[in-house]
């Protein structure tokens, strides 16, 4: 990263889950005033905001939502919408970067439940117009390339009880760190057997705990230059690699089925353009949108092997001591309980992410800080739009 | 979907399944494209339109939907997965149709390498006064009931005088009704009398083995089309498509109508189908009647609820032309009188009718008178004549007129599919006609009567050529195959209804 490396000087969130009473606008100013009281400044010092949504054009019929944010900050700047928290994120450190601005607010929202009745094929028709003519719901790619990657691999008999029941491990941790997340939507710790028995009853290979839950909620963080950086902060943390890669829209068209390979791509080149090494990165906030997403993120970010992340969940999870071990390093993973426990307002939820391994790295994530040897350096988040059609890796770093 | 313009852009391309190959390196592409993603700008006008629509795929992977989006939610539970076509070189996403999941039978292994067929269905629900969405994503397996065929076009060997059927085709769906002795064809869920007439007329083409751009019209009789305003010709045309393709304008080449008069709709189009491929200031080499019904009956304890023990679904489609003719036209007669015996009045989901008055007055005068004067008009005996078919409401109804006309068991009972079937309404005489057609010798002369109520009949007696038995080999999905088929699926009364009602 050269010399005008963004950095990280306050983050805010809300609770993530159903907020009846909320309107989106409130959810927005509760994290985003959050998030400039933790950075010290004041709204009229931005000079930017990004934020995004991914559908509450959709979902609360809601226009220019720039003119909503202007109204509530009270501000005429510069206002870009964008459908991910990692996109408004990327386009913010973009902004920084070329030198343009100096602070900028970041943010996202989603109000998922205000259309509870009709999400699953709004969430499906935007994912893809065609799978969904031929039938396709939310959770069907996940079960096709669970398939798929269980045929690619040859996991069968014994292999593939241990391959589901690393899944279920999965869901089972998440909920286990959202334990100690005060924002999480679920506070509830659940067994294998839960996991397993829903799949069971549904006769799905995923069940409903294998899926994040329809959430609202918002999240933001302020971005600053360098010059701002040292400032208004003690504890910045700097965005040291932001990349993006896209794939088809249509998942059966798709080269590879077992894997994203938006998500390897953007990783490779997040590393790249860092400085640091893949095997530096000890957080990890992954899109889990479902059990196998965790999984297969695990390799297609290239902290597992392919075919083996299986394993390396199911022997870190036998006895799990808060961290997967891959490598013989420790990776922690989803410390916030993941979109799994955490909750999932898709406009906000990479704000969640960042907020997690901002969080942890300045050492303040309290009964959830990772208990590794010292502080972790590096954490990198990763973030998806549709399926796999869009991949976003943040890598960030401490001072 | 509520949008006009993107209906029409996705079934333009879903109903068929355009698709594109680079003729440069042979990449393909699922819908059509302007220049291929591997070789780039050189590729633009090099790209070739291909459609998977009479191809085979293969289900790559896939999986049990048990919770469908709100727009599926009256299909499901289903499988839906990838399906594959040219060793993979293209792959689309899928729903296998025509299941029934009993929950415990479902073992997704088996299904996943499997060779399926796409079939042209409805697409999901809309609201009742939206355009009815359709499309070929959906398949069946290939070694189901309804089996694989391909389309090879047949340069024609001959032309004859007098004009004829050069093809035809029948399609009834896999799920039937028993109750008594009857046995009746339904509708899937996403099937109606559009589809049906699609699928009829899929399976006409490839029996004739012509080039579809030669047909000129294409008629539509029936009393069931979803749409009180709009063809279904329309769509047949531009699915099958029909006439020559304008394909700047994604428009065809042809004429198409929907024609309607009770039960024989289509019957009555066999002449002009046949007067117009004969007049040569036509320019018409083929012409499409196709019969197609998802025959309406009440519920059976209301008022015209007596039908719902009788109707059936279903589709057939002859295609009329001088060249490789395998029955010519010999001669028709029709008469008509106003005996409103069956009606349907605007807005009105079930039709009514007149109880025993469709009987003597109706269906009997009607169908002997027609029959006596076509006789008369050829001057022929009933020695020579080897079939007879007339339309078929229920059992009793034909086997008494041909009894009455003197006919022997062997002759009508080859035509007589009611029982098979129900009342498929327009397709009712024609599916007869085509289940003779099925077994006839070359030579043979097939009087065909039909009864529309309303009230009118038309008779026509055909004689089959040589060529009958030429181009038998090319339809495996004969009339005796879809009663005879292992993969029938029986429902009970409230499946029927609830089909039958569909998307």
């Amino acid at each position: 990263m050269g010399r005008r490396c963004p950095s990280i000087i306050g983050v805010g969130r809300t609770k993530f889950g159903e907020h009846y009473e909320k309107a989106p606008q409130n959810m927005v100013e509760e994290a985003g005033l959050t998030a400039l009281d933790s950075a010290g400044i004041e709204r009229k010092n931005l000079d930017a905001c990004y934020f995004s949504d991914y559908f509450l054009q959709i979902t609360n019929k809601i226009g220019i939502e720039e003119g909503f944010l202007s109204e509530l900050l009270e501000l005429h700047v510069h206002m870009e919408k964008t459908r991910s928290f990692s996109s408004a994120l990327l386009n913010a450190c973009f902004t920084i970067q070329s030198g343009k601005y100096d602070l900028v607010l970041v943010g996202g929202v989603e109000k998922m439940t205000d259309r509870w009745d009709k999400i699953r094929d709004d969430l499906m028709l935007l994912e893809d117009p065609w799978s969904y003519y031929a039938g396709c719901t939310p959770e069907a790619n996940h079960e096709l390339m669970l398939r798929a990657y269980v045929r690619k691999h040859r996991i069968s008999g014994k292999s593939l009880d241990k391959f589901n029941t690393a899944l279920a491990q999965v869901s089972v941790k998440n909920h286990f760190h959202a334990m100690n997340n005060e924002h999480a939507q679920y506070h509830r710790e659940i067994g294998v057997d839960t996991v397993l028995k829903e799949r069971s009853r549904t006769q799905r290979p995923l069940g409903m705990y294998d899926f994040a839950p329809i959430s609202d909620g918002a999240t933001a963080l302020i971005l600053a230059s360098p010059k701002m950086a040292k400032a208004h902060s003690d504890v910045p943390v700097h965005v040291v690699g932001f990349s993006s890669a896209t794939d088809y829209i249509t998942f059966p068209s798709r080269e590879h089925r077992t894997g994203f390979i938006a998500s390897k791509k953007a990783m490779e080149d997040a590393v790249k353009t860092s400085n640091t090494k893949r095997d530096d990165i000890q957080l990890a906030e992954l899109y889990d949108q479902s059990t196998l997403l965790e999984m297969i993120a695990l390799e297609d970010l290239g902290f597992s092997k392919r075919g083996k992340a299986w394993l390396d969940i199911y022997e870190s999870c036998e006895d799990y001591r808060g961290f997967y071990e891959v490598d013989g390093r420790k990776l922690f993973v989803n410390t916030n309980g993941g979109l799994k426990a955490d909750g999932n307002p898709l406009g906000a939820t990479g704000g969640a992410q960042i907020f997690e391994i901002v969080k942890q790295l300045q050492g303040e994530a309290g009964d959830r800080q990772v208990n590794a040897d010292e502080t972790p350096q590096f954490g990198c988040v990763l973030e998806l739009e549709g399926f796999g059609t869009k991949a976003y890796v943040h890598i960030l770093s401490r001072d | 979907m509520s949008s006009e313009p993107v209906e029409r852009r996705v079934s333009y391309i879903g109903d068929r399944l355009r698709s594109s190959r680079c003729s440069i390196c042979g990449e393909e592409y699922f819908r059509p494209k302007d220049y291929c993603g591997k070789c780039g700008r050189k590729s633009y006008g090099k790209m070739e339109d291909i459609d998977l629509f009479y191809e085979k795929g293969t289900l790559e992977v896939c999986t049990l939907v048990n919770k469908p989006t709100n727009k599926f939610a009256k299909l499901g539970p289903y499988i839906y997965g990838i399906v594959s076509f040219h060793d993979g070189k293209v792959r689309v996403p899928s729903r296998l149709t025509d299941l029934v999941l009993s929950d415990k039978e479902i073992q997704l292994p088996d299904l996943e390498g499997q060779d399926v067929v796409p079939r042209f269905r409805r697409r999901h629900r809309v609201k009742a006064s939206e355009i009815v969405p359709t499309i070929s994503l959906a398949f069946t397996l290939a070694e189901g009931y309804y089996p694989h065929q391909s389309h090879i076009i047949t340069k024609p060997g001959k032309e004859y005088e007098t004009p004829g059927i050069v093809g035809y085709g029948v399609y009834v769906s896999k799920f039937r009704i028993k109750e008594r002795v009857m046995e009746r064809s339904i509708p899937f869920m996403d099937e109606d009398s559009i589809t049906a007439a699609v699928e009829a007329g899929k399976m006409a083409l490839i029996h004739s083995g012509i080039d579809s751009s030669l047909v000129g019209k294409v008629y539509v009789g029936s009393e069931s089309n979803p749409y009180v305003v709009k063809p279904i010709a329309s769509k047949v045309a531009q699915v099958l498509k029909l006439g020559e393709e304008e394909k700047t304008d994604g428009l065809q080449g042809v004429d198409a109508i929907d024609t309607e008069f009770a039960c024989k709709a289509a019957t009555s189009m066999f002449k002009d189908a046949t007067s117009l491929v004969h007049y040569p200031g036509s320019r018409t080499s083929y012409a499409m009647v196709i019969a197609a019904d998802n025959s309406q009956a009440a519920p059976r304890d209301e008022v015209g609820g007596e039908l719902d023990l009788f109707v059936g679904y279903g589709g057939s489609a002859f295609i009329f032309g001088m060249q490789d003719v395998i029955a010519e036209v010999e001669g028709w007669y029709s008469c008509t009188s106003d005996t409103p015996d069956f009606w349907r009045r605007e807005l009105q989901s079930y039709p009514r009718h007149g109880g025993r008055f469709t009987g003597k007055p109706a269906y009997f005068k009607h169908v002997v008178k027609a029959y006596k004067k076509l006789m008369a008009r050829l001057n022929l005996q009933r020695s020579d004549v080897n079939y007879f078919v007339s339309h078929q409401p229920n059992v009793g109804f034909p086997t008494k007129v041909a009894k009455e006309l003197g006919f022997k068991e062997e002759q009508y009972v080859p035509g007589l599919k009611v029982s098979k079937f129900g009342n498929t309404y327009s397709g009712a005489s024609p599916i007869g006609l085509a289940a003779v057609l099925d077994k006839a010798k070359p030579n043979e002369r097939i009087v065909i009567v039909s009864y529309g109520s309303g009230a009118g009949s038309d008779a026509y007696s055909l004689i089959t050529t040589s060529q009958i038995e030429e181009k038998k080999h090319r339809q495996k999905f004969t009339v005796q195959h879809q009663i005879e088929n292992e993969h029938i699926k029986y429902v009970d009364y409230d499946t029927y209804r609830k089909f039958k009602l569909g998307l």
